[in-house]
């Protein structure tokens, strides 16, 4: 008997191993010293110029090796003239490794400019930059300056939505659930536009190895599976503890919307950061209005509660200030990977919310997600989403 | 939540001003600020480099070829020229790019005879691809280089003419694609000094050539012999009052002119030198694919003199020298 068990285990384990073996086996075929099948030809060098930034009397370009091999760095050049430069720390890159090139030049505001790196074997990279704008020193000024922005933009919109919950608190259930479904619209349309923004990043200013629009479906979908997770186990919660569904729920709603806010911040501080003075000022106006579409959905999942008056001012805070922190992050330090990155967390974040809201919808309506209110409350709250965001 | 973005905020804020303190190099840019860095110095221009191609030698060295004397009285002379296309060259601080060379480098060399001159040429082409040598000037069909197709690993082919007319022309490889095979560097120059000869003078030749390293059909670097700002960093030395006489070649590809401006001066300018009578004097002329002249002039002040294509993009990018007048020492009258 004892035998038997033995025996039985060492065929577990080497029935376990037994496939590794063909695997190392594969490698080695594929990849091993004199394996003829795999031949891509000559490796290429490519570099990235990230961001380019215009200080006194000096162009800086921050470059990224995003190639598959080592490069070195020969040349820096301004509108396809060569320039003495300077590279810090070193010429020489290995794989995703950045660098800051240093191009001593009297440059114009508001004038166009093609900032080129050339590596050793003489190809020629280059980014196109618009119009010329001294770069953001973070100055304490420049930090109030983006706080009241923020607030502007993320916290008071936020707040002025959250005064419609008297309103919602007065109308009947399948009011109410036009309401619900319609924070459903408004946040299936936030969650779109945050992916087509990070794409839209990712396109304009990501290198190609980076695959941008595969790093936002992963980082998309891992944030929706992690906030699920997250957010089943705060429902739980809930059940024992002080803290309501529906609070769970609009707090979960305020953690979505706070991360697609920071990605809203990070917008208006980098249009202000390269100095399109016009388009952050229209990014301002047209965030700031349709923000306050957000305060409506947090709202109306804590309209069956009593006392909500200082959640609803924390919940408004955990929606709003992000905007803050991705102004300063998008006007001082932008960079277009942590940016792509924060737009995908708040999409996935945001999908979990609408399958939190949808479910709660479902169970108050014995499992009818098909009724007129439902369906005109997600169709009203696109329509206005698509509205105020046509502002933009 | 908020806390958390703060991280992230102050962490990408103050991440960039932690690095290590190294000792810090200088360098001067084009307008002469001195900057000073804690990395390297990418710079073209003020750098010494150990480039393979020496663009001083170039400037001065004439190839005779081994001279004899045939039994009619005519001057015989021999060139052995040899071609290759696995040269990797320096051709820039830092960047490398394929040469394809008659006698190793890019130009090949000068060869130099007299109008009437028989010359016997013998080509040799070590490269792995197929190449010829197209000489302008007057001879036969069958010397043209260009039907006569010469294979590469050790193919050989006898160019044999008279040399003529007198002037400054160019020779280069002449096997399709051609801009590939001249853009990679198979060109020189071939000078045919009058039977009378010309006025004693500090001769030189500058081939004017770019090199498009990137392959997209556009320069990357100008020049005037082969290495980009050279003669900035290194000025021609030249004795004030001495005739200079300058020969000059055109081969840049992709570039529809290109063109010389001298600076405190002016030249008499023999449009491929083929006229005894100049036909400009002026400080700048511009020059088409292979068109080529002689120039000559004297400077009377000493000091530093700029000569560069007014096509400024090519001087920017390379194409830019000094000529370095010193006082009247050792000239030859
Ligand atoms: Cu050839």
């Amino acid at each position: 008997m004892e035998l038997d068990n033995n025996k039985s285990k060492v065929k577990v384990v080497v029935s376990g191993i037994i496939p590794f073996f063909f695997i190392i086996l594969m490698m080695a075929y594929i990849f091993g010293p004199g394996a003829g099948l795999l031949d891509f030809g000559v490796a290429l060098p490519e570099i990235t110029i990230e961001k380019v930034d215009f200080i006194e009397s000096e162009i800086q370009a921050t470059i990224r090796n995003t190639g598959p091999i080592p490069v070195e760095i020969a040349m820096a050049d301004v509108n396809d003239r060569i320039q003495p430069s300077a590279i810090e720390p070193d010429r020489f890159l290995e794989r995703y490794e950045t660098a800051l090139v240093r191009i001593p030049f009297e440059w114009n505001e508001a004038e166009p400019y093609a900032i080129g790196i050339t590596v050793e074997d003489g190809t020629r990279f280059e980014k196109q930059i618009e119009a010329a704008a001294p770069a953001l020193e973070p100055t304490l000024d420049l930090a109030i300056f983006f706080a009241i922005i923020g607030t502007y933009v993320g916290i008071i919109p936020v707040m002025i939505g959250l005064l419609w919950l008297p309103f919602i608190k007065k109308i009947n259930k399948s009011k109410y659930h036009f309401f619900l479904a319609l924070t459903v619209g408004l946040l299936l349309f936030l969650g779109i536009d945050s992916i087509e923004e990070a794409i839209e990043v990712s396109k304009e200013n990501l290198a190609d190895v980076f695959n941008g629009i595969l790093l936002v479906a992963t980082v998309t979908a891992l944030s929706f599976l992690g906030l699920y997770y997250a957010g089943e186990k705060l429902l739980k919660k809930s059940e024992s503890s002080r803290l309501t569904k529906p609070v769970a729920i609009a707090l979960m709603i305020s953690i979505g919307i706070g991360l697609h806010n920071f990605g809203e911040g990070l917008a208006i501080g980098a249009a202000v950061g390269i100095g399109s003075i016009a388009f952050s000022t229209f990014l301002i106006v047209g965030f700031a209005l349709h923000n306050t579409t957000e305060g409506i959905a947090i709202a109306a999942p804590m309209s069956r509660e009593r006392k909500v008056i200082g959640k609803l001012a924390i919940m408004g805070m955990i929606a709003g200030s992000p905007a803050i922190f991705g102004a300063w992050v998008g006007g001082f330090v932008y960079s277009p990977f942590s940016s792509v990155v924060f737009l995908s967390i708040g999409a996935g974040a945001i999908f979990q919310v609408i399958i939190i809201i949808l479910n709660m919808i479902r169970v108050e309506c014995n499992n009818n997600l098909s009724s007129a209110a439902v369906v005109s409350g997600i169709s009203v709250g696109m329509v206005v989403m698509y509205l105020t965001g046509i502002l933009i | 939540m908020i806390p958390v973005f703060m991280i992230f905020a102050f962490y990408f804020i103050f991440s960039e001003g932690i690095s290590a303190q190294q000792e810090d190099q200088t360098f001067v840019t084009h307008t002469g600020a001195v900057v000073k860095t804690s990395g390297e110095v990418l710079d073209p221009v003020y750098q010494v480099s150990e480039v393979e191609f020496d663009p001083d030698k170039y400037l001065r060295e004439f190839n005779y070829g081994r001279v004899s004397t045939l039994e009619n009285g005519q001057t015989l002379r021999e060139f052995t020229i040899i071609a290759e296309d696995d040269r990797v060259q320096e051709i820039s601080p830092g960047v490398f790019y394929n040469v394809w060379t008659f006698n190793g480098t890019v130009p090949g060399p000068t060869l130099r005879a007299t109008e009437g001159d028989l010359l016997k040429i013998n080509f040799i082409n070590n490269g792995s691809k197929e190449h010829t040598m197209h000489f302008h000037g007057i001879h036969p069909a069958e010397m043209d280089g260009v039907f006569e197709i010469v294979g590469g690993n050790g193919g050989r082919f006898t160019y044999e003419f008279e040399a003529g007319p007198a002037g400054v022309h160019p020779y280069h490889c002449h096997v399709m694609p051609l801009e590939e095979h001249i853009s990679h560097g198979l060109y020189g120059v071939f000078i045919v000094d009058p039977k009378e000869g010309r006025p004693a003078a500090d001769e030189m030749v500058m081939v004017l050539n770019g090199f498009d390293t990137d392959f997209d059909t556009e320069n990357n670097f100008y020049a005037a012999n082969t290495i980009p700002f050279y003669y900035q960093h290194h000025p021609i030395q030249i004795n004030k009052d001495e005739l200079i006489r300058v020969y000059v070649v055109n081969m840049v590809e992709f570039d529809p002119i290109n063109n010389l401006h001298l600076h405190g001066n002016l030249y008499q300018y023999y449009p491929t030198g083929t006229d005894i009578i100049p036909s400009e004097f002026t400080d700048m002329i511009t020059l088409s694919q292979t068109e080529r002249g002689i120039m000559e002039f004297k400077y009377q002040y000493p000091g530093k003199y700029l000569f560069h294509a007014h096509k400024v993009e090519f001087s920017e990018k390379g194409w830019v020298g000094i000529f370095l007048v010193k006082d009247n020492i050792g000239i030859k009258e």
